[in-house]
């Protein structure tokens, strides 16, 4: 696997290219979990959109929605001239249907994709308690 | 016959330099086809260079046979022929081999990561050494201002192949300093294209050495030019000025490879259908002006991004300027 070699240590985050899963929603899906983990608190300054493209090897374009869409959720205050900065978030409770259905379908999804690996359903329901421990 | 034994020596160095390639690379790559790291030692592999080092040894011995015992009348020709009969056999032969090998290409493949924090992507320490060449340059021009009435007032500036001058330059401003300029020039470029390799590619453990290689070539081209300069005062003979440039290169490129080879980090995974002809990186979708190079050791421009066009340009700038700076 290639995997740069840690200059300084601090929060990252990763993405494959060859995993399938579009750039945005890895960089999306990562950054949310720094977010709720806590290890990106809210004042914390974001790279610029150049740097993590130029690091990920992705377009300038693709950071630029990945936090764009998290600006969306809440997470992140863009500023022209001022770069991305993390913002405190109220966890919203949630009342859509159709997002709920959403949510739950990639659970399922993961969970399927894990069984369809060979992982024991007791595996991946300890490994759950332990994430949804850990996760803030 | 000192004149040919210089110019065999420049072909059998740019020949060596051609022989050496297949190793002046990732053990992941051959003839810049990603490979698996054995595969060099694999009977394929093993023929591959076998095929291409041949070819070059041929050309090599055609091109230095052709200048120790063509006549006096072909030596010009034979000069500009033989070096890029050399580079073009190499071109040809690599292109070949890297055709031959196409089936045995992989897609290198793993995660790319970035830490997710403003910390400033500082320069290392010793990237103030970048300044050095413009030093020199100004020494070199210092010492010419102080010693102007020991310029003579006409003096040779280019060499036939039979070592005699064959152009001349007068004591003027753009005749004595013109070297220097070019020089001042030329750095320059080297430079921006240091600072820009550095910005513009990914943190990675080969950055440095990348950095550290560029800073040794404006060296390389600062004492050159700066040699140039002062030889009508100092006369130092030309196989200096032609021989010096490379011994430097040779250690450079045997510290470079030494440093580079070394399996520091898995290559980078940039897609297979990005490489055009395995040489030239073009990916639209990759936010990096630099990437590490697959035909050698090093980094190469990422063609989809307009900046690498602007450095291009910077360049043809610089070479379009020799007739407006040089005497």
């Amino acid at each position: 696997m290639y995997t740069k070699q840690r200059m300084a240590q601090g929060p990252r985050i990763r993405i494959d290219a060859a995993s399938g899963i579009p750039a945005v929603r890895q960089i999306v899906d990562s950054l949310r979990v720094l977010f709720v983990e806590g290890q990106l608190i809210p004042g914390t300054m974001l790279p610029s959109v150049r740097r993590v493209a130029v690091e990920l090897g992705v377009h300038f374009n693709t950071v630029a929605e990945a936090y764009r869409q998290l600006a969306a959720e809440g997470w992140l205050d863009l500023q022209h001239g001022r770069g991305a900065v993390v913002v405190p978030r109220n966890v919203p409770v949630v009342t859509n249907r159709a997002r709920h259905d959403d949510l739950h379908n990639r659970l399922r999804g993961l969970v399927a994709q894990l069984r369809a690996e060979g992982i024991s359903a007791a595996s991946i329901a300890d490994e759950l308690r332990a994430i949804a421990k850990v996760v803030k | 016959m000192i004149m040919r034994l210089i110019l065999c020596t420049v072909y059998i160095f740019i020949g060596a330099l051609v022989f050496a390639s297949p190793n002046m690379s990732r053990r992941e790559l051959l003839f810049a086809v990603p490979v698996p790291p054995d595969f060099r030692q694999s009977r394929a592999g093993q023929h591959a260079i076998r095929m291409f080092r041949l070819v070059i040894v041929m050309v090599v011995a055609a091109a230095a046979g052709a200048m120790l015992l063509s006549p006096a009348s072909f030596l010009s020709m034979t000069a500009a022929v033989a070096p890029i009969a050399i580079v073009l056999a190499g071109v040809i032969t690599f292109r070949w081999q890297n055709h031959a090998l196409a089936v045995a290409a992989i897609q290198f493949t793993g995660s790319r990561e970035v830490e997710m924090s403003v910390a400033p992507d500082d320069l290392p320490r010793f990237a103030w050494l970048a300044g050095g060449p413009f030093v020199v340059l100004a020494a070199a021009a210092t010492w010419l201002y102080l010693h102007w009435d020991r310029i003579p007032a006409r003096f040779p500036v280019h060499f036939g192949a039979d070592g005699q001058a064959n152009r001349w330059a007068e004591r003027t401003i753009k005749g004595v300093y013109g070297p220097l300029f070019f020089g001042t020039e030329i750095c320059s470029w080297v430079l921006i294209m240091a600072l820009a390799g550095w910005f513009g590619s990914r943190r990675s453990r080969s950055r440095p050495v990348m950095l550290g290689g560029v800073i040794a070539i404006e060296y390389i081209l600062g004492l050159l030019f700066a040699l140039i300069a002062v030889q009508p005062l100092t006369a130092i003979p030309i196989w200096a000025i032609v021989l010096s440039p490379m011994v430097i290169l040779i250690l450079l490129i045997i510290v470079m490879t030494r440093k580079m080879s070394e399996p520091w980090e898995p290559m980078d995974p940039t897609p297979n259908e990005c490489w055009k002809a395995d040489v030239f990186y073009y990916n639209p979708n990759d936010g990096a002006l630099f990437v590490e190079k697959r035909d050698g050791l090093g980094y190469t421009f990422n063609f989809a991004n307009r900046w690498s066009w602007a450095l291009l340009l910077g360049l043809v700038l610089v070479i379009a300027s020799v007739p407006f700076v040089l005497a």
